[in-house]
């Protein structure tokens, strides 16, 4: 950025005294022209090198370090950016990007930053030339709405239901190509679709992602990661000798907790004698005893309480074989609620048998040597709530697995939503760079330079795929490029993996179509507000 | 701040410091300033327009093109200069566009008589001419303007869709115009089209998607509210449901926070219980009575209640912000009430389809089909948080000009048509008066062309190529040439490629920046009382920017 605030804003008069237009003039900085979109592109530009090298199957990982000391292992494109806490208002805004297209679509974090700085690095060329900036972001829209055209063209159905999930699989794989996961691809791929299918509404494509619950507990390896169809909390069993398994297991949910009513309004209890006293013990046990006997009475065999209870209560509870669990969190409580169709309840006094959740099998999981143990609620009435439970042998590996199990969930969400595809490894890249590139020629202005640097950008997915792999980038690209023109093939891509194979249908690498189109419509809105700004006005930090 | 004075014999008559400055240098010396202001916003204009990104000493980015956020955002404290961004904001408040235009037309006007200032021309002489300037200005517009016809209900709404889209073309939203603009005029139209009360069109702004992605809800949606356990086992979807708006707290809570109550009895011990559970139970019950599907208050729902709404049926929602639950009052009928009990059935508003829906990563409340629908919400998507903040002051702007537009009903060409044909008008009218008042009269007519210079400025037309062969059309009698930024030779008929504005805007830009401009024509003496920390030498500040100052400062501590 410029030095001080330059000469436009810094006026003298005619004593040649300067005077103040604007408040603390001296401590704000100003660039402006091209000088400040420049800077702009090689912010973007450099941000977008930095998660280049995670790109695709061979893309690598990286460790980020927060202020506390605590790790990161990730190559997921929106965590990296996330952490990264950029100070430059530019990257702030591609940081923001791939955020976007992490909250709409969950997977293609990484793609959209790369194009977005490819694009800024084509349009650095073109504002060499003297073109201008809103002349260069027009053409890029322009070019943008014919590569979201192709990729309507060349996009492909997949076919799925309940019973053939193969397509599906296919593109979670493909998602989780890249991931620490990829030890156990099949199984990670597997548990994500049936998942979502197990959640989804597939009459009204609809798939809530509230009622899947992804927790993760260290110990034992990836491999041993399942799916529960049910909710898993970690919690224990309030007494020790509790039974450990609950068959039919008829749930009371509370969220009073297990000890005599208390007025919310402050109050005082005066005792006089020690009858009074020895009248409130008794009013008390008989609470206790009226509580157990409530809950009894309905049927129920499993007590899961919002509250604590004291060590009386316990004992009471274990007495008469009621088996408990106390101090789960709200949303578990909610989630326990949804998939047992039991009904909260606030008050012992209205307790009955039809608000009782219901589940096949409740069982208390306990891991390895270390003392701890979680719940696992299976076989409920109510199907649709599921639990991923990740094992792996640090954090690091389960919060990194958890964050690839997101990406694949939501790539086989979005094919729920809507099941076309376009060919992943550069495929779909490379036939819409062909395409603008062709249309490029039939414009009259100034935009058709515009339209051929967003071919150029376009390549880079491509490029940066083919370099990641350990192939020759120029001439892997030129050589699928020439392939797909002269055989008019648009499943044509990088062979990261070298299985010997171009065709992306064959290897079955897919990518949902609406993740490709909205990085494409991001990145070029996203270019487009970068190269509208020619003036960055910033106020000094403060001084203490 | 001192240190370029002459040598001279002070007399002391005001405070140490005090900073007097006056005559024609001050005069000249305000007219720098504002030129120096306006030349920051220049770039901004038109088409082809720039935008600026601004970050305050919070490090907070902003990202606009809209004249009057970023005189706003600047901080400006020069008196003079202040005068600019205030009027400025007048039109922002009063027109809602034009904004930019504004404050560079004050600006070019200061300029071209700084010569005669500098020639001795004396302020009073100019402010005259200039206030005969304004007024044959305003007559011309009011002259030439073109009615919309309202009658014809269709070609009424493709005019408005022209008037929306012209205001956008400078914006972010450039691209999307068609959809905008479609969208903004349904926003209007959907307004009760007496008042226009265009607080009632709701902005949510969702971050993630595309600006394509945005959305207008003929009713009202706002955020899913922070609910309590049991809200996911609430029905999240109703047909014609009853809608009931409280102002009451449902939770099961200490009445009222002073009160003790003090039990003399074990036995009196589950009475107390009992009659607080009681309280919030008659409660529940008065509101299930009413038939109410819907519940929304403006105060919290507890846990206990949300779950026994659940039980019944019942949709809740608590911790509405006031400005939703007005806005739903509107859009459902009904009102807002303070009690549960002794409520009526006139008092529950209804409306067509009630939803929680999915909008990018947040859930909506979205009420659609409303019966006496005066309202609209516009769910705007982006990519990231400054986009849509821009998308949102874009908007802003096009919804004032089509309400303008819905309530006056006349246009003028835009892209400087109507400043052309102004100045050429004027230009026409001076040669036939006399006196100085002619030469000032020539300066305002030249310091109306800074609009379509400026706008070919920023588009890398030849502005001087561009004027010419617009003065040559004008003279002919080419009302509406103007400029033309996306052809070959920069000029065409702006009405007839619909570039139309209100003929409000221009009218209202013109008096203001004419009025701004006397005043600052007729200040020639500065009194500056030293600061009394001496940290920061700015002028003596008008009292509500001496708070703003002081709490400018008081943050950085």
């Amino acid at each position: 950025m410029a030095g001080p605030y330059s000469d436009a804003v810094y006026t003298t008069d005619e004593y040649g005294r300067p005077f103040i237009i604007v408040r603390e003039q001296g401590k704000k900085t100003r660039s402006h022209g091209v000088e400040a979109i420049k800077s702009h592109i090689l912010a973007a530009r450099t941000v977008a090198n930095i998660v280049r090298t995670s790109l695709g199957p061979r893309g690598l990982d990286k460790i980020l370090i927060s202020p506390d000391g605590e790790i990161t292992v990730t190559n997921d494109g929106a965590t990296i950016l996330g952490q990264m806490e950029v100070e430059h208002q530019i990257a702030k805004l591609l940081v923001q990007l791939s955020k976007s297209q992490d909250d709409e679509i969950g997977d293609g974090t990484t793609g959209v930053v790369v194009l977005a700085g490819a694009l800024l690095e084509q349009s650095e060329a073109l504002l060499d030339r003297g073109i201008h900036p809103i002349r260069i972001a027009d053409g890029f829209e322009r070019a943008c709405k014919i590569a979201v055209a192709e990729l309507d063209r060349i996009s492909d159905r997949v076919e799925f239901s309940k019973e053939n999930t193969e397509n599906l699989l296919k593109a979670a794989m493909t998602s989780l190509g890249s991931k620490i996961v990829s030890k156990a691809h099949r199984q990670f791929a597997q548990i994500a679709v049936d998942a979502v299918l197990s959640v989804a509404d597939l009459a009204r494509r609809d798939v809530d992602f509230e009622l899947i619950k992804v927790d993760g507990k260290v110990g034992g390896s990836l491999e041993d990661t399942t799916l529960v169809q049910g909710v898993v909390i970690d919690k224990d069993m309030s007494h020790p000798q509790m039974p450990r398994t609950i068959k039919d297991a008829r749930i009371a949910i509370l969220t009073c907790p297990f000890e005599p009513p208390r007025p919310k309004t402050k109050h005082k209890l005066d005792i006089g004698s020690a009858e009074e006293y020895k009248k409130l013990q008794v009013y008390e046990k008989e609470k206790f005893a009226d509580m157990v006997k409530r809950v009894k009475d309905t049927g129920a065999n499993l007590v899961i309480c919002q509250w604590g209870f004291d060590d009386e209560a316990n004992h009471l509870l274990m007495q008469n074989e009621l088996p408990a669990v106390r101090w789960v969190g709200g949303p578990e409580i909610e989630l326990i609620a949804v998939a047992t169709n039991g009904r909260i309840v606030p008050r012992f006094e209205d307790l009955s048998a039809e608000k009782l959740g219901k589940a096949g099998i409740v069982r208390e999981v306990s891991f390895g040597t270390t003392r701890d143990k979680m719940l696992v609620v299976e076989e409920c009435a109510n199907t649709r709530a599921v639990t991923i439970f990740v094992r792996g042998s640090n954090k690091m590996i389960i919060d990194e697995a958890k964050r690839a199990l997101h990406d694949a969930i939501c790539v086989v969400r979005n094919l729920v939503v809507d099941n076309r595809v376009v060919y992943g490894g550069g495929a779909a890249e490379i036939s819409c760079s062909v395409a603008v590139a062709k249309a490029a020629d039939d414009i009259p202005s100034i935009e058709q330079y515009a339209m051929r640097a967003f071919a150029s950008a376009l390549d880079a997915i491509p490029l940066a795929l083919a370099e990641n792999s350990g192939l020759a980038p120029i001439e892997t690209l030129a050589d699928v490029k020439s392939r797909q023109v002269t055989e008019n093939n648009s499943k044509l891509g990088i062979d990261c993996n070298a299985r010997g194979q171009n065709d992306m249908k064959e290897q079955f690498v897919y990518d949902p179509l609406i993740s490709k189109r909205q990085q494409y419509l991001l990145a070029t809105q996203l270019v487009r507000a970068v190269l509208k700004i020619d003036d960055v006005i910033t106020a000094g930090e403060d001084n203490e | 701040m001192q240190r370029g004075l002459p040598m001279q014999p002070t007399v002391v008559l005001l405070r140490e410091g005090t900073d007097t400055s006056q005559g024609k240098g001050q005069l000249l010396s305000n007219i720098s300033a504002c030129l120096a202001v306006a030349e920051t916003l220049s770039s901004t204009l038109g088409p082809r327009g720039m935008d600026k990104l601004i970050v305050n000493n919070r490090g907070e980015a902003q990202i606009t093109n809209d004249g009057a956020t970023i005189l706003k955002l600047l901080e400006i404290v020069h008196p003079a200069a202040k005068t600019l961004v205030d009027i400025g904001r007048a039109q922002d408040a009063e027109v809602g566009d034009g904004t930019t235009s504004v404050v560079l037309l004050a600006a070019q006007m200061l300029k071209e008589v700084r010569g005669y200032i500098e020639e001795g021309v004396s302020p009073h002489i100019i402010m005259k001419g200039y206030r005969l300037g304004a007024q044959l200005a305003i007559d011309r517009i009011k002259e030439i303007q073109v009615s919309i016809d309202k009658s014809d209900s269709a070609r009424f709404r493709s005019l408005l869709l022209k008037c929306a889209s012209t205001s956008m073309s400078s914006k972010l939203i450039h691209s999307e115009k068609p959809f905008f603009s479609e969208m903004v005029v349904d926003a209007v139209q959907c307004l009760d089209q007496e008042d226009l009360d265009e607080s009632l069109i709701g902005i949510k702004k969702i971050a993630g998607g595309g600006m394509q992605d945005s959305q207008l809800i003929r009713g009202v949606a706002f955020k899913k509210t922070f609910t309590y356990a049991g809200a996911e086992q609430q029905p999240k979807s109703f047909k014609d449901p009853l809608v009931l708006c409280l102002n009451v707290e449902l939770e099961l809570k200490a009445e009222k926070d002073n009160a003790e109550v003090r039990v003399n009895a074990v036995s009196d011990y589950q009475a107390i219980v009992d009659a607080e559970w009681t309280i919030i139970y008659n409660k529940l019950e008065a509101i299930q009575k009413t038939g109410a599907q819907v519940v929304l208050s403006k105060l919290p729902i507890g846990d206990l209640a949300t779950q026994w709404f659940a039980d019944r049926n019942i949709f809740c929602a608590g911790r509405v912000t006031a400005q939703d639950l007005r806005r739903v009052v509107q859009a459902v009928g009904g009102s807002v009430q303070s009690t549960c009990s002794d409520i009526e059935r006139k008092h529950l508003g209804t409306c067509g389809k009630f939803e929680e829906r999915q909008v990018g990563g947040e859930r909506y409340n979205v009420f659609e089909d409303c019966p006496i629908s005066k309202t609209c919400t516009l769910l705007l998507r982006g990519g990231a948080e400054q986009f849509i903040e821009e998308v949102e002051r874009s908007l802003h702007d096009a919804i004032m000009v089509v309400k303008r537009a819905v309530k006056n009903s006349q246009v003028v060409a835009g892209g400087g048509a109507v400043e052309m044909d102004i100045s050429a008008h004027i230009r026409a009218h001076a040669r036939t008066i006399p006196g100085k008042i002619q030469l000032i009269l020539t300066a305002f007519a030249r310091a109306l062309e800074i609009i379509p210079r400026q706008i070919c400025d920023n588009a890398g037309l030849d502005a001087t190529d561009v004027l010419n062969k617009l003065r040559q059309l004008h003279a002919r009698g080419d009302k509406w040439a103007g400029v033309d930024v996306e052809g070959e030779d920069g000029v065409r008929d702006n009405m007839e490629a619909f570039v139309w504005e209100p003929s409000l805007v221009k009218t209202n830009a013109i008096g203001s920046a004419v009025e701004a401009a006397c005043l600052i024509l007729s200040v020639d003496e500065t009194v500056k009382n030293p600061q009394s920390e001496g940290m920061n030498p700015g002028p003596r500040a008008p009292p509500g920017a001496a708070q703003r100052a002081l709490r400018g400062r008081g943050r950085g501590r």
